[in-house]
């Protein structure tokens, strides 16, 4: 234990008391923003992709069930095949469609929610999220390069384990990272420093326009 | 001794009494007997005297004494400056020092000193005004661990929950990693990536408006 007269000590040679860490377990500190292995990453990756597939095969059943509004003289039983959609011979879209869906939800999804916070909800359950090279949440542009590369080639997650950055084929080549970041709340309300950064980068452009 | 008494007992005394016949009186005796008294009787008039003598002048002198002293003395202190006498040729600070070195002065204190007296004549506000609080709010919360204390407190079992499987999962990259890098004889990773966690930022109640958005 530290007494009151050794911190006051520390402080005056410039010691700030590190209060910034309001909701993480101690012991978590230390790895915060490092970057995460191959298994932290491959469980958020099978928890949103699982997501997704709930999400297709709830759109399964709601088309069904529209069916019976949009076409009830539709006699035809569960066949997912192009044929039988052709024929009407079924309520459900082919199989090929679906899967096409699939992946389309999932780069959606996977551009989206990087763009916005940088964490799907499987990067939340894990405490990860993705970053560009500075640090920063990834743009538009870069979570969607990033979510069409990682929903064609997914094994490319499996370089993680080899690399000595702890980074996927898809982090090597579009310089992104994905870090241990254990934030509990709201993840895309900006806090702190970088609000008052912008306003300041406000106040400056403001400025600019009024000389 | 109870034999002897018996003995008494058993004694006979017979008291045999007779007229006493003065003898003749001794010229040279009763003279030396009157030279005798004589010289007594002046022995202890003189002594008498004496005594008498010294004790009145004693009395006198001592009361002319009681009256002149004073004012002896007090003319010879008017002429004196006595405190300069004092400071230039007593070491004060050696009679100090010897009178302190012999008395336990806290202890002095402490009997004759109304401490709680002093205390309630104080002026408390003006020692806090002087006393450090937010330094001392800050070294208590950073000694508690305040944060964490916290943090126990709201998390619920969900936040446990994710907490732990968040913890394994950690756990489960650094084992993996360990065990390729093993494989490959190599040694630790470069894991320090750009950039700040948003878990170590600072809470601001006034940047919650704030979209990162705008930002990028």
């Amino acid at each position: 234990m530290t007494t009151f007269r050794e911190y006051r000590a520390a402080q005056l040679h410039g010691f700030v008391a590190d209060r910034n860490v309001p909701a993480l377990p101690t012991d978590a500190v230390r790895f915060q923003g490092e970057r995460a292995g191959l298994v932290s990453r491959a469980v958020a990756a099978i928890i949103d992709v699982v997501l997704i597939f709930a999400a297709v095969l709830a759109t399964i059943a709601a088309l069904w069930m529209l069916s019976f509004i949009i076409d009830p003289t539709n006699t035809g039983n569960l066949t997912a095949s192009v044929e039988a959609a052709a024929d009407r011979q079924t309520r459900i879209p082919p199989a090929v469609a679906m899967v096409a869906y699939g992946y389309v939800l999932n780069v959606l999804y996977w551009t989206a929610f990087w763009a916005l916070s940088g964490r799907t909800v499987g990067n939340l359950v894990m405490g990860l999220r993705v970053v560009n090279r500075k640090g920063a949440h990834p743009g538009w542009f870069l979570s969607l390069a990033r979510a069409l590369f990682c929903t064609i080639f997914p094994i490319g997650l499996i370089w993680v384990a080899l690399s000595r950055r702890n980074k996927s084929v898809q982090d090597v080549v579009l310089r992104t990272n994905v870090i241990y970041d254990w934030v509990v709340g709201i993840p895309w309300l900006k806090q702190g420093d970088d609000a008052e950064d912008l306003r300041a980068e406000r106040g400056g452009i403001g400025d600019e326009a009024h000389t | 001794m109870s034999s002897d008494a018996r003995e008494y007992e058993v004694a006979e005394v017979v008291l045999v009494t007779r007229a006493a016949e003065p003898s003749a009186p001794d010229p040279v005796e009763a003279i030396r007997e009157i030279f005798t008294s004589s010289v007594g009787l002046a022995t202890y008039t003189a002594t008498t005297m004496a005594a008498l003598v010294g004790q009145t002048v004693t009395t006198a002198v001592n009361s002319a004494l009681d009256r002149a002293v004073p004012m002896i003395a007090d003319a010879v202190i008017d002429r004196l400056d006595l405190t300069d006498l004092v400071i230039d040729r007593v070491n004060l600070t050696r009679v100090v020092e010897s009178t302190l070195d012999g008395m336990d002065l806290t202890q002095l204190v402490l009997d004759r000193v109304d401490i709680d007296a002093i205390v309630g004549a104080a002026d408390i506000e003006a020692v806090i005004d002087r006393v450090p609080i937010i330094p001392i709010a800050d070294y208590v919360i950073d000694e508690i661990d305040l944060p964490q204390i916290i943090r126990d407190s709201t998390t619920g079992v969900a936040g446990e929950a994710l907490d732990s499987v968040r913890r394994q999962g950690v756990g489960a990259d650094l084992l993996l990693a360990g065990i390729i890098d093993r494989v490959l004889l190599r040694r630790g990773r470069d894991l320090d990536a750009p950039g700040e966690p948003e878990s170590l930022d600072r809470v601001s109640e006034e940047a919650k408006g704030a979209d990162p958005r705008e930002e990028s």
